[in-house]
């Protein structure tokens, strides 16, 4: 029986077993195996446990055919799978220098399409439309209808909303 | 001659990397080749075979979607063990919070049972056949909760130390050790035919 021996000692025998224990106090619970029967009858028990789970696992076969089997897996990996490659991600400094001349560029183009519009004698002002889009400031049109001159700044690939079909505003 | 038929005198490593690269003729070689560890580990800790088959292929899909984490540190068939390992904890988990706890898995957390049960001085290794051992040995699995299942099953058939299993079952490597050892007196009483809380 192992009435009288508390559960840390239980524990700690346990523990000797599983080369848990650190070195002092396995010195310890080994001295302690070796003048304790009642210390002793539990680790062999534990050992004896353990050794039969160790080598007698009952071994298992899956019960269905080699394809039967792989088909279910196969079928879920496809199913799961992602259809298309997603795109491949553009470095971001990279990403951000091109946006930001993409922008200046644009304000550069209005500032110019401001400034023929504005120009008194050469260009007047009637008959003449600028489009701008205003998702992104990337894209401007500036026609005159009188001088038969139309000016576009596009960022190139399109970034913005523009070829996904978002609205633009036209000035006139 | 096919793909299949040419993988079967590859080694696990070869083929390892023909899967991370796409190839799922190499993946099926392997699921092949360790199918059958995979699904006994899954029985063994559900008790349910059905179960265990559907969560063995369960495993295997996951093992693909994260075939580029695998970076040989252990052996394919022990990582793709703690992926079903892993998968039949999360299993438990649901069926945990699905019923509520029985009372002889809360006597076992005590203790007092085992605690007080004589020590088992025969050995069964030496008392009983092989096969009797086998069958014996599934038998009291059975009767085990399914905590105290865990902690054997991952100590004795993993050789997990407690620390990992302590992480894996997400406790205490206190609770590891008590449960590792009611487990284990448990058995040895069931080995030895002794009535212990049935």
């Amino acid at each position: 029986m192992i009435y009288g021996m508390n559960e840390e000692l239980q524990i700690k025998l346990q523990a000797l077993l599983d080369g848990e224990l650190p070195e002092a106090e396995a010195a310890a619970m080994i001295n302690l195996i070796a003048r304790d029967a009642e210390a002793a009858a539990l680790h062999a028990e534990l050992k004896n446990t353990r050794q039969a789970l160790a080598k007698f696992e009952r071994p298992l076969n899956v019960p269905e055919a080699r394809e039967f089997y792989w088909s279910k897996i196969e079928r879920e990996i496809e199913r799961a799978e992602p259809r298309a490659e997603p795109a491949p991600r553009r470095h971001a400094l990279f990403s951000f220098w091109r946006r930001a001349f993409a922008v200046a560029g644009g304000f550069a183009a209005l500032a110019a399409a401001l400034f023929i519009v504005t120009t008194p004698g050469k260009h007047p002002i009637g008959g003449a439309e600028m489009e701008v889009a205003m998702a992104d400031v990337t894209s401007f049109t500036y026609r005159n209808y009188e001088s038969g001159a139309t000016l576009v700044w596009l960022s190139y690939p399109a970034e913005n909303d523009v070829a996904t079909g978002q609205p633009t505003t036209t000035i006139q | 001659m096919s793909k299949s038929a040419n993988y079967s005198s590859v080694d696990d490593d070869k083929l390892v990397r023909e899967a991370q690269s796409g190839e799922m003729d190499a993946f099926e070689e392997l699921v092949f080749r360790h199918r059958d560890k995979i699904y006994a580990r899954c029985v063994t800790m559900l008790r349910s075979e059905d179960t265990a088959l559907d969560l063995s292929q369960e495993t295997w899909i996951k093992a693909w979607q994260r075939l580029k984490q695998f970076q040989g540190d252990s052996s394919f068939s022990t990582w793709a063990t703690r992926i079903a390992i892993n998968v039949c904890l999360d299993q438990l988990r649901k069926n945990k919070r699905q019923q509520a706890e029985s009372i002889e898995a809360l006597a076992e957390d005590s203790g007092g049972v085992e605690r007080q049960m004589p020590v088992v001085t025969a050995n069964p290794t030496e008392r009983l056949e092989r096969g009797e051992l086998r069958q014996k040995i599934d038998s009291a699995l059975d009767k085990l909760s399914a905590e105290h299942r865990t902690v054997l099953v991952l100590r004795e058939f993993e050789e997990m130390e407690y620390e990992e299993i302590a992480k894996t079952a997400g406790c205490s490597i206190g609770t590891v050790m008590s449960r590792l050892f009611y487990a284990r007196r448990r058995m040895a009483g069931l080995l030895a035919d002794l009535k212990t809380a049935e």
